[in-house]
């Protein structure tokens, strides 16, 4: 009995820390999206009950839109990422020439704070004196309005974000790659296997666990898109770049409409948990 | 005798310094050393800070306190100052924020009203303040903000473009009329951005456009469209926000859709890279010499005349005008159009100005420091060109006045003259429209900017953009109170309460 008791002392410090940290604030903003509250104005909360919630799903087309566009987002930028970091990751396990310098210039994006990245890519990327418009304008797109175009401005986001976590996936694929056991090669190659064959049969497979979990934890980061949202288009033109958290950071720190800024929060958790677990349960079921 | 003489030398001595102590501490202009020690933090946005920047140095010397800045991007300030305000933090004691959140900011009380203050240190001669600049920093009778800031958009034109009499009378030959210097109507811009789309009109080898204006999302591109609205929905003096007397949203009526009509039509007649103009890369792109008319506050004007600092190549080449108003406009409460010629000053944004968080720990430096760089003297040389490009544009009578220190400033007299005189047309209005300033201003225009920047990128009809912003202004409206806004609304048109 004593012994549990000083089992519970040493605990306490850390789950008194964890209740603060993370169970609080979880129930708090649970709570207050029962809520109307428009904090800017000083006004007291009014209980609405589920009404942001249904709001939410039934009268708020700005939802749906920043859902419809975060998905396409994660699906594209998910994809192709995933596709070139194993390109890369391939290409570069391979005894090259330059091959440290090459793998230390693939990293450099992703260790650059995101939103530097954003400003940096808007200045790129501006329409009267960016260098890579110019180029693009030398090149034949000088028609092309890459920022203030609605049917260009969600692609440039991606190619942003495809340029800046590309390595990520490359730097998870690569020593993945690089602890795959020799010897299953060598036997492959005495049965006469291509290397295409053993890409094929042998890596590929292999890597599918490693895979899922950088998708998994690419996917996550992606969803909540919004340095890049923030810094580069404003979510602009009009809601065409509008991402989940972008639209949620605008109503609640924008708005100051909290009560309703936290019932997105939870959608937006909901999701995020759905997504999770589907990865999840196929990793554990071994894909 | 002597030692008489002595105690009454003793006596006035004595009596000389307590009362320089007394008046010391109850004037507004702050003393050697008084503030010893202590630290006040501004909050502010570019190109503000670069005033703080200006008079920080000297005033930290002479009190002894220390100034801290926290600069912020304009997108940013609105969540940092009410974050501020609504977890009571008090991280900041001086703000410098758009009088168009007026509602939010002083209605919400977040500041210290300043009439307590005023009284006890007085303020550095209140008369010298424009009448309209008074109200904005008012809010139900009290004074909440400090003046800093005269703001009002105006035209901007290239006088060897409009004033070109072989342009002219081209222009004159396609369109069968003679425009007026400056435009006075937005159907003359359209033909005259039109005209001047396309070619190089400046000879320096580059193609030049029509117009400019503020355009970017979430960078005040609501401002430019207002701009237009108020000629084809608003009368002198009659706001066309809200019915006032049933709070009823105007923003689709007909002459707000013909002025989303007009600001679509004006993107054909603009630089490729408009959408991506704040008011940061208007102005350069304007003084780079990209454009024949653009819109804006004051500052274009400052940065024309700073060849070195700002690269302009217009300086001495801009006229200035009030804006332009419309062939006819739209009378909401007969629900019919009024043909005829309109013209609406509008003041837009209503001027940054400064307040004093209620949380604050150290009012009374943060009250002597604003009244320090906003006294009549040391104001003029923040919006005269002194202290170069600080967003503030002129607010007393005063800076109208002196017209050698705007010379000073890098203006020809001629220019400077022209300039002030529209500024003050404008702030001296009677009739001039007031921005809209009720709780939750920053959201009614953030959906205006979001759906005006739909119309302006092509991806919304403006019928279509104008009843969006209707339904979320309902809703707006519908959150904070009905009965309340509208009571608010009435007050902040000066209409009596029912």
């Amino acid at each position: 009995m004593r012994k549990d008791a000083v089992k519970f002392g040493f605990l306490s410090p850390g789950l008194l820390y964890l209740m603060a940290m993370a169970v609080f604030p979880l129930v708090w903003s649970l709570t207050l999206s029962f809520y109307r509250w428009k904090a800017a104005t000083a006004a007291p909360r009014t209980f609405v009950g589920f009404g942001n919630f249904l709001s939410i799903f039934f009268r708020d087309p700005r939802f749906w839109n920043s859902l419809r566009f975060t998905v396409l987002y994660v699906a594209i930028v998910v994809s192709i990422e995933l596709s070139l970091g194993l390109l890369l990751a391939y290409i570069l396990s391979e005894r090259i020439r330059f091959r440290n310098f090459f793998r230390v210039l693939f990293l450099l994006p992703m260790a650059a704070p995101p939103i530097a990245v954003a400003f940096m890519w808007r200045m790129l990327l501006n329409p009267d004196a960016g260098i890579v418009v110019k180029i693009l304008n030398a090149l034949g797109f000088n028609m092309v309005r890459w920022l203030t175009d609605a049917r260009f401005a969600p692609f440039v986001l991606m190619a942003v974000d495809i340029w800046e976590w590309t390595p990520f996936m490359f730097l998870g694929l690569l020593a993945a790659m690089q602890s795959l056991p020799v010897a299953l090669y060598d036997a492959a190659q005495v049965d006469g296997a291509s290397r295409g064959q053993a890409f094929w049969f042998i890596t590929f497979p292999l890597l599918l666990p490693i895979m899922v979990t950088l998708i998994l934890l690419r996917a996550i980061d992606a969803f909540k898109l919004f340095e890049l949202v923030f810094g580069i288009t404003g979510g602009g033109p009009g809601t065409s770049t509008e991402s989940l958290s972008y639209y949620i950071y605008t109503v609640g720190f924008q708005y100051f409409d909290l009560g309703y800024a936290c019932a997105l929060s939870w959608v937006f958790l909901l999701i995020v948990l759905i997504m999770a677990n589907f990865l999840l349960q196929r990793l554990r079921r071994g894909i | 005798m002597q030692r008489i003489a002595w105690l009454w030398f003793g006596t006035l001595v004595f009596l000389l310094g307590f009362s320089l102590t007394c008046a010391a501490a109850g004037t507004w202009e702050s003393q050697p050393g008084e503030f010893k020690g202590q630290t006040i933090t501004v909050l502010i946005t570019d190109p503000h800070s670069a005033v703080v920047e200006s008079w920080k140095p000297e005033w930290e010397a002479l009190t002894g306190a220390k100034v801290e800045m926290v600069v912020v991007p304009y997108a940013s300030l609105y969540d940092k100052m009410m974050t501020d305000f609504i977890t009571g933090t008090g991280a900041y004691d001086l703000i410098c924020w758009p009088s168009t959140w007026a509602g939010d900011v002083m209605g919400g009380e977040w500041v210290l009203p300043l009439d307590a203050l005023m009284q006890e240190y007085g303020y550095p001669d209140w008369d010298d303040v424009v009448p309209a600049i008074k109200l904005i920093v008012s809010w139900g009778g009290k004074v909440y903000a400090f003046p800093y800031d005269g703001d009002c958009h105006m035209l901007y034109y290239r006088k060897d473009a409009l004033e070109n009499p072989e342009y002219r009378a081209k222009f004159k030959e396609k369109y069968g009329y003679e425009y007026n210097i400056p435009p006075k109507s937005w159907e003359e811009i359209l033909h005259i951005a039109e005209f001047f789309t396309g070619w190089d009109w400046d000879n320096d080898g580059e193609t030049e456009y029509g117009i400019a204006f503020i355009a970017q999302r979430k960078t005040q591109a609501m401002w430019s469209y207002l701009d237009i609205a108020m000629q084809y929905a608003a009368q002198p003096g009659v706001a066309p926000f809200f019915d006032p007397d049933t709070m009823e949203p105007q923003v689709n009526n007909p002459g707000w859709v013909e002025a989303m009509d007009v600001i679509q039509k004006l993107t054909k007649f603009a630089p490729p890279g408009l959408l991506s103009y704040g008011y940061s890369e208007l102005r350069q792109a304007f003084v780079s010499g990209n454009s024949a008319i653009a819109l804006d506050w004051g500052d274009i004007g400052i940065l024309e005349q700073s060849p070195e600092k700002y690269g302009s190549k217009v300086k001495g080449l801009l006229g200035y005008g009030p804006l332009p108003g419309a062939m006819k406009t739209y009378d909401f409460k007969a629900k019919q159009w009024i043909e005829g010629y309109n013209q609406v000053n509008f003041l837009n944004f209503g001027g940054w100005v400064f307040s004093i968080s209620k949380f604050s720990k150290n009012p009374v430096p943060a009250y002597k420091f604003a009244t320090y760089f906003t006294s009549p003297e040391r104001s003029l040389l923040d919006v005269c060109g002194v202290h170069g490009y600080t967003g503030a544009n002129p607010w007393r009578f005063s800076h109208f006045k002196n017209v050698d220190k705007w010379v000073e400033g890098g203006w020809s007299k001629e220019s400077v003259t022209k300039y002030l005189e529209t500024i003050q047309t404008i702030l001296s209005d009677p009739k001039a429209i007031t921005d809209l300033r009720i709780p939750g201003a920053a959201e009614y225009y953030d959906y205006l900017d979001l759906y005006l920047a739909e119309v302006l990128s092509g991806t919304k009809a403006p019928k279509d953009a104008c009843d969006a912003i209707y339904n979320e202004w309902v809703k707006i409206t519908e959150a904070h109170g009905k009965e309340k806004q509208r009571a608010l609304y009435r007050e902040s048109l000066g209409l009596p309460a029912e």
